[in-house]
């Protein structure tokens, strides 16, 4: 099940639209972004870096992107079902 | 499986600290490190200062008018290069500079039934996002805050990208350029006004060519715009987020060098009436992404008829 668009953020932002979803990627690995309801960002696991959703708009610029640690990305893996990205 | 991929993000983390961001195999058109690391630059040349450029997008989100004559008109240009295309294009990208405009004057052309709103200053999109459109065949418009040189936009997804004053400012225009086409459709179409002078025409050509586009076309409009005196002409630059963003020194300009300047300014271009007439050329570009259906050169050593055979048929007698 698609993660993205459909679903509303727990964080009381705007989810982001299934349209936009779609045709968004990593500014800097250029692959596919994921993204993670627990923090309302788009993560890039290529790039191991996540980007906010600000007022519902996604800042995809490489400064406003964070550096993911280990402990982040692996609660993320286990409790992910399917990943839905691409 | 879980723990290879557990590995390759560690390595991945472990470049990061060390400034290199990406395996090497990644696609990027400049030192992906400029990103998150600002020491860094890879051997890359920054002329311009783009927190800086960032930082002026901001401030020209409030200090906006609600129509520019200039932008419009430059803006209208772009659209109606659309319309002569009879062409619809389905989905748009619409990056940074004079976005605004470009939406608010489309009116149905071009054929958009979806287009992204994107710039790298947050300020801006918000405004955008604000801004109510009179006309009732507005496409779905999203908005996204993202870099022209670090495009987030997925490859083959766009049909059209259209940038209306917004590319001037980019470190890297040729990698811009490239990321750009990339993102096009095959067929897809890149329409770009800069502000620039004649040194740049004669270099535009060349960036659509070598970014990898197929046939392109460059022209310059010059557009005279009369102030009533040199102050008005820097505050209509601020509006548009066009002051200077080269590094320097002091990013700040006091208000002593402002005076100082306005006041050459004045004493040199002035007219009789006091008023200041400021020239903006502005050049357009147009490329293609490629696609079979475009003509283009056969290959080298692929022709089936030598030059003496078509002598030979059409020559003078040699009887």
């Amino acid at each position: 099940m698609r993660r993205t668009a459909a679903l509303l953020s727990t964080h009381g932002g705007r989810s982001i639209p299934r349209a936009l979803a779609d045709v968004l990627v990593c500014p800097l690995s250029k692959q596919p972004l994921r993204y993670c309801e627990a923090t309302g960002s788009l993560v890039s696991d290529a790039a191991g870096v996540s980007f906010p959703v600000l007022d519902g708009i996604p800042s995809l610029v490489p400064k406003d992107g964070k550096l993911l640690d280990d402990q982040e990305v692996k609660s993320e893996q286990e409790s992910s079902t399917t990943d839905s990205s691409g | 499986m879980a723990s290879s991929a557990a590995a390759a993000r560690r390595l991945l983390l472990l470049r990061h600290r060390h400034g290199h961001l990406l395996p090497k195999r990644h696609f990027s058109s400049s030192s992906a490190a400029d990103g998150l690391d600002d020491g860094g630059g890879g051997g890359r040349v920054k002329i311009f200062d783009r927190d800086l450029k960032r930082r002026h997008r901001d401030r020209a989100a409030w200090a906006m008018r609600e129509t520019d004559g200039l932008v419009d008109a430059v803006a209208e240009n772009l659209l109606d290069r659309l319309e002569d295309c009879r062409k619809a294009f389905p989905s748009a990208l619409c990056l940074g500079g004079s976005a605004g405009a470009v939406r608010r004057l489309l009116r149905g052309r071009g054929g958009i039934e979806r287009l992204i709103m994107m710039d790298m200053s947050a300020d801006m999109v918000k405004k955008w996002r604000e801004s109510e459109n009179s006309s009732g065949d507005e496409p779905e418009t999203h908005f996204v805050v993202g870099d022209e040189e670090f495009l987030p936009i997925k490859e083959s997804s766009q049909d059209l990208i259209i940038s209306c004053l917004g590319l001037h400012w980019t470190n890297d225009l040729p990698g811009a350029m490239i990321q750009c086409r990339l993102a096009l459709q095959p067929d897809g179409l890149f329409l770009a006004a800069i502000l620039g002078g004649e040194t740049l025409k004669s270099v535009a050509g060349n960036l659509l060519t070598r970014a990898g586009f197929t046939l392109p076309g460059v022209d310059v409009d010059q557009y005279t715009v009369k102030y009533n005196n040199a102050f008005e002409l820097v505050e209509h630059l601020r509006a548009m987020g066009e002051t200077n963003a080269l590094f320097q020194r002091n990013p700040v300009l006091k208000r002593d060098t402002a005076l100082a300047t306005a006041a050459i300014y004045q004493s040199m271009f002035g007219l009789e009436d006091g008023s200041i007439p400021a020239t903006f050329q502005v050049i357009y570009m147009t490329g293609w992404r490629e696609h079979p259906s475009q003509q283009k050169a056969k290959r080298r050593g692929s022709a089936a008829i030598s030059f003496s055979d078509i002598q030979k048929q059409f020559g003078p007698s040699e009887n």
